[in-house]
């Protein structure tokens, strides 16, 4: 029983009257009022045909591993190296200052997911490769290059210092069904005892579609 | 390294425990009859399970989860109902309403629930008003009437406007009603426009449209339940895991509606089936490369070409009921008992034989039996039950996602790094 309140019920009648009334219509030729109908139509035109030849999608499209990082609002321009986990259970840091590293068991960017990547900001010498990172700004563009020569454009929505003691993983690591990119690396307070800084900054970024 | 296999294993156990919860709901022989009564249905679901206030209170994650579940069915059977009036199909037309009812009084109870029950009757007005305009829009198509059309459009867009206003009155201003009168706007918007497409037999446009309304309107119940609660308990609500379930659900519960779209469009043209098969492989191609990202290219790969063999089968079958081929239906079937038998195979093994095995095959089956059932229904226009079956899947889907984050949990998050990153050298960047 069609229960649309008294307003859609008068409707209801009068679509019905005008259905009545021009049913060779060609918006009429599809659907369920025509369901036996279908099955004697000329099968060239048929759903049926169609769904006979449907192809359902069976390749899956492997996105490129990133392999360079360019960042023009602070003149980054880097390879990036792979990274994984150390035995400890930490994420891997780039072997060298200058270069930026991705983590390879988290997601490749453009995939869904949060891929990360990691550089230092300094060594004992001077500026490292994210030495910068802090100055980025929401709106500012970040380029990554796969290993195909294809790219992703990612977008910053927004720059912020974590003490290492609470360090987002959920935010930067869990698995998202939306590509996303975070940069990471160190400030704050340089702990001198223990030769690191306390706190890591993080570039959240989104995919520029 | 991520334990990947673990995460396998989980997701079995999962899949069985979703069968474990429906299977009672998909059991063909224990069928309620056609045309059910209101609330039939709706005994199964948790939504008005916790609706109805006999179960305790559901958590901020719980509410929206059911806000998305509703509102995203909400979204398809607004577009099946006007499409059913475009088409001219009056008893597929009385399915699409009742079903459009039920999901109204289920969107009551919960509102009522959330936001307290004269919120709950406030807002059914609203939605009543709305699929009443929509209505009203479709019949303008129909006729090809564009002053009716316009009437209709500058009514629901008053009906979004006061969607809005009664959001941020009932949040007491938590939601402004800009925010909540913008988002019903665009919902309303694709709703016609898909319309408009549909009659205008571009079908590939009124299918793309059609997912991406009932993606917008999925994801507007993290709005919806975050205003009903406090932004403490709201913060919950933006958690990575909450997220993640959220955006499973939505492909999951997509996929279903999708295939079920599909299996209607044996019935129709060429052009139509076509467009439905695009979007349908857009939403594999969407899952794939989800898991993928979690479970590794590898596995991704492994899961799209298993997915693509379920999907040969679901519509090998619809094929043989189109063409009322006996011989291919029982073949058909088989293969797909046998694709069920194969894939819950090929998780054992993934798993080296520690899940359960014929758990696992129950729960593809029943997956399997609630789209078979639907085109059984839908061939002979027994749309009552076409529908019917229809919520079932919808819901078994969105169990299954639910639990799927939960395994992701359990498996993928103790492998995540731990802690900061030691990514500076010598101090030489700290600040005074």
């Amino acid at each position: 029983m069609i229960t649309l309140s008294r307003r859609g019920l008068a409707a209801a009648v009068a679509a019905l009257a005008l259905l009545a009334s021009c049913s060779s219509s060609g918006a009429q030729q599809a659907g369920p009022s025509t369901t036996a109908a279908a099955h004697t139509t000329d099968g060239a035109a048929s759903g049926l045909d169609a769904a006979r030849g449907f192809q359902p999608v069976r390749n899956y499209q492997a996105t490129p591993v990133p392999v360079r990082l360019e960042i023009p609002r602070i003149h980054v321009a880097s390879p990036l190296e792979r990274l994984g986990r150390a035995a400890d259970g930490t994420v891997e840091v780039p072997s060298r200052w200058e270069v930026a590293g991705w983590y390879a068991l988290g997601p490749r960017p453009g995939d869904p997911g949060s891929a990360v990547i990691l550089g230092h900001v300094d060594s004992k010498r001077g500026p490292a490769v994210f030495y910068r990172l802090r100055e980025l700004r929401p709106g500012d563009e970040i380029d990554i290059t796969r290993a195909d020569r294809s790219s992703a454009r990612f977008v910053v929505e927004r720059t912020a210092m974590y003490d290492k003691r609470r360090f987002p993983t959920d935010e930067v690591y869990y698995p998202t069904l939306v590509p996303a990119l975070r940069l990471v690396t160190c400030g704050g307070q340089f702990d001198f005892t223990t030769g690191h800084y306390r706190s890591n900054i993080i570039v959240f970024a989104t995919i520029r579609t | 390294m991520r334990s990947r296999t673990g995460l396998v294993t989980l997701v079995i156990f999962v899949l069985v425990g979703a069968v474990a919860c429906t299977h009672d709901t998909v059991d063909t022989s224990g069928l309620p009859a056609a045309s059910p009564a209101a609330g039939d249905d709706a005994t199964s679901t948790p939504v008005t399970t916790a609706a109805a206030g006999a179960a305790p209170k559901a958590s901020p994650e719980q509410l929206q989860a059911q806000f998305d579940q509703l509102l995203g069915r909400h979204a398809l059977l607004a577009v099946r109902l006007m499409r059913s009036v475009v088409m001219a199909a009056p008893d597929f037309r009385q399915a699409a309403v009742a079903s459009l009812q039920e999901n109204t009084d289920a969107l009551r109870q919960l509102v009522g629930s959330a936001y307290g029950s004269t919120q709950g009757e406030r807002f059914q007005q609203l939605w009543q008003r709305r699929a009443d305009d929509l209505f009203s829009y479709a019949n303008g198509v129909a006729a090809d009437d564009a002053s009716a059309q316009q009437s209709a459009r500058a009514a629901l867009m008053a009906d979004a406007d006061a969607y809005g206003s009664w959001l941020a009155g009932a949040s007491k201003g938590r939601a402004r009603a800009s925010d909540g009168a913008a988002g019903a706007r665009t919902n309303v918007e694709e709703l016609m426009q898909q319309l408009d497409a549909y009659a205008a037999h571009d079908y590939n446009k009124a299918y793309q449209i059609e997912r991406e309304a009932y993606e917008h309107m999925f994801t507007a119940g993290a709005p919806l339940a975050k205003a009903s609660v406090t932004t403490k308990a709201a913060a919950g609500l933006d958690s990575p895991p909450n997220k993640l379930r959220s955006a499973f659900a939505m492909l999951l519960g997509e996929h279903m509606e999708l295939i079920i779209d599909a299996q209607r469009a044996t019935f129709a043209g060429s052009p139509e089936f076509k467009a439905v098969g695009a979007q349908t492989n857009a939403n594999s191609t969407a899952l794939a490369q989800g898991l993928g990202a979690i479970v590794g290219p590898k596995k991704g790969a492994e899961f799209q070409s298993a997915w693509a063999d379920h999907v040969t089968g679901l519509m090998a079958y619809s094929t043989a009921v189109a063409g009322k081929d006996q011989a291919a239906k029982d073949t058909a079937e088989q293969k797909l008992h046998s694709f069920a038998v194969t894939l819950a195979a090929y998780f054992s093994g993934v798993v080296r034989n520690q899940a359960a095995f014929v758990p696992l095959t129950g729960a593809v089956t029943a997956h399997d039996e609630h789209l078979i059932e639907q085109v059984n229904a839908y061939a002979v226009k027994d749309y009552a039950r076409a529908q019917q079956m229809e919520l079932h899947g919808y819901e078994q889907m969105l169990g299954v996602a639910d639990t799927l984050v939960d395994a992701i949990q359990q498996t993928v998050k103790p492998g995540l790094p731990v802690g900061g990153s030691q990514t500076g050298g010598g101090g030489t960047a700290r600040r005074p």
